[in-house]
């Protein structure tokens, strides 16, 4: 049956390309912007904040003259983005890295093992997904504090690696596996830690993908752990919670900045983009 | 299903004893730091510390600025992403251009489009034009009240996409024939919106819902991007007044307001839960 193609198809088709040109604009001024001079960006930058009614900013949409100035400067002659930029690469790479040890092996523990209290552990694990980090940050400092450890990385790391709601998401999803795997697998001998690696693992492939990404795009945009926890130590700070500081200082490079931080986010969103859509799809979320 | 207890020790240990660590037991430790003055010799004070939180206008600024922007962004968030999921729904195949692009801000860092954010909302930037245009005269979107919202914009531009796939899943879910059957026997749209996709996603509906809240809680990210790390009072957020706290070591304070906003998060989303289990069985 062939669909008619009336009025309301065009509409819609229309609204939504505006949408999503609207949505994607921010990223889209960024890497325009970054390729401007730093004088031309600075001149730009310093129109903002005029209160007179009188004045209006330029209208300002693309570069008058490509230039890869800022990037030279953050780049090579100019270190301070470059260094907070590894400090958020280290804290992501250390988040995720402890998280795919631990979530995973959590969550199979949960899902396809029967054991004493196992239903009011994970009960514990939803009501902690459900406090905001203002609530959780206070058993963190109180632990981090005993050991030691505060205004160090491990602050930021540690309790993250933990994530409640990782937890869950990847649990839901073996859950939904068929318990025939496993009794498949143990037929063959294999055992639990045998079924987990070369099974579960792999089956899990689209929901750990997911989780891994979604987890990375936290990672990559932390601000309320290094901002409580590193009040003092402003060289461990990662680069997302500097931003407004860039800004404020009108250095005529932070469009660079932010779009070679926004670069990593991107190419994570292609490479998972399928998993997300799949692992979220599939997994049993109620 | 294994049922051997000892199999399943590799497993939950190492995640159980972080867990543990850094959340469970302190969260109970915590409770004594909360009814004692934190002195040397830290007497117990029964329950003064709350009355003195509780009494402390920050804390009342904090903790309205939070509830009030959790109270628009979190329904604001769960109707237009249900909205735009309907209307993703009906120009599949075709839509995953357009789901790639609602779902990629989520992925994005916030940080690094702040600036363009500052920009936009500038008193002589293109929003004001657009306003000027429209006859309407500007607005200091950067200061007092009206910064909220640039801030629940930025909030709403991050968090749609993942709102949207959850549901655009449990619309997916819904078989084609349903809708069929109910078009033969003369069901309107209207109809079928409400008798079939309605009562068919409530489950997936409340997730979202819950989801949006939690993350609405999470508010002070945006706030900190826009408004600075010392805000204007309209958007002074309870994580605001924990950070001043913390940094001045008071730590009495940090785990009475976090135990009492513990007390209120756990109220609402009961009073949630309980709604829904209302909600799905007047629907069976």
């Amino acid at each position: 049956m062939q669909k008619k193609r009336g009025l309301g198809f065009f509409l819609l088709r229309g609204f939504l390309v505006i949408m999503a040109v609207l949505i994607l604009l921010p990223m889209i001024q960024t890497f325009l912007y970054s390729f401007s001079s730093i004088g031309e960006m600075k001149a730009y930058m310093k129109t903002r904040g005029n209160l007179s009614t009188e004045v209006w900013m330029d209208a300002h949409l693309s570069p008058n003259m490509f230039s890869l100035g800022q990037y030279y400067r953050i780049l090579i002659t100019d270190n301070t983005v470059l260094r907070l930029f590894v400090n958020s690469v280290f804290y992501s790479v250390m988040i995720l890295l402890g998280q795919a040890v631990l979530v995973p092996t959590m969550s199979f523990a949960l899902s396809k093992f029967r054991f004493p209290g196992r239903d009011g552990l994970f009960f514990i694990i939803i009501l902690l997904m459900l406090l905001p980090f203002q609530v959780t940050m206070v058993p963190n400092v109180l632990t981090l504090r005993a050991l030691g450890l505060t205004d160090t990385v491990w602050a930021v790391i540690l309790p993250l690696w933990f994530s409640p709601f990782y937890i869950f998401l990847v649990r839901q999803f073996m859950v939904g596996l068929p318990n025939e795997l496993l009794e498949a697998a143990s037929i063959d001998g294999a055992g639990p830690g045998r079924t987990y690696l070369n099974i579960i693992l792999p089956v899990c492939r689209p929901i750990l993908g997911a989780a891994a990404a979604l987890s990375f795009a936290d990672c990559w945009n932390l601000v309320e752990q290094p901002l409580t926890y590193l009040t003092n130590r402003m060289d461990l700070q990662p680069l997302s919670t500097m931003f407004n500081q860039l800004a404020k200082e009108n250095t005529g490079f932070e469009f660079a900045g932010a779009a070679l931080y926004i670069l990593p986010a991107l190419f994570i969103y292609l490479f998972f983009q399928e998993d997300i859509l799949s692992g979220l799809q599939l997994t049993e979320l109620k | 299903m294994y049922t051997r207890k000892r199999y399943v020790i590799p497993f939950l240990i190492p995640g159980m004893a972080g867990l543990l660590l850094f959340y469970i037991v302190p969260f109970f430790g915590g409770i004594w730091y909360s009814v004692t003055d934190g002195s040397f010799e830290n007497a117990f004070v029964g329950i003064d510390n709350y009355r003195n939180v509780w009494n402390n206008p920050m804390f009342q600024l904090g903790l309205k600025n939070t509830l009030e922007l959790s109270v628009i962004c979190a329904p604001l968030l769960w109707i237009l992403s249900f909205l735009l999921s309907l209307l993703l729904n009906r120009v599949r195949p075709a839509g995953t251009f357009f789901r790639s692009s609602v779902l990629l801000p989520y992925l994005m860092p916030s940080s690094a489009v702040l600036i363009i954010w500052l920009l936009w909302f500038d008193f002589g930037g293109p929003v004001n034009h657009l306003l000027n245009a429209l006859g309407a005269s500007r607005v200091q979107w950067l200061q007092g009240g009206e910064l909220r919202f640039p801030i629940v914009l930025m909030f709403l531009w991050k968090n749609l996409g993942f709102c949207v796939i959850i549901f655009m899943a449990a619309l997916q879910a819904i078989p084609e024939a349903l809708y069929e059957y109910a078009t033969l026997e003369g069901a309107s749209y209207a109809q079928q919106a409400f008798r079939i996709t309605l009562p068919l996603i409530v489950p997936s509906a409340f997730l979202v819902f819950i989801l949006a809240w939690i993350n609405a809680f999470k508010i002070f990210k945006e706030v900190y991007f826009i408004g600075g790390a010392y805000p204007d009072e309209p958007v002074y957020t309870l994580q605001n007044y924990m950070n001043n706290m913390y940094g001045k070591l008071n730590y009495q304070n940090v785990t009475t307001a976090a135990y009492s906003f513990a007390v209120i998060v756990f109220v609402l989303f009961g009073i949630l839960f309980w709604i829904q289990k209302r909600a799905q069985r007047g629907l069976n």
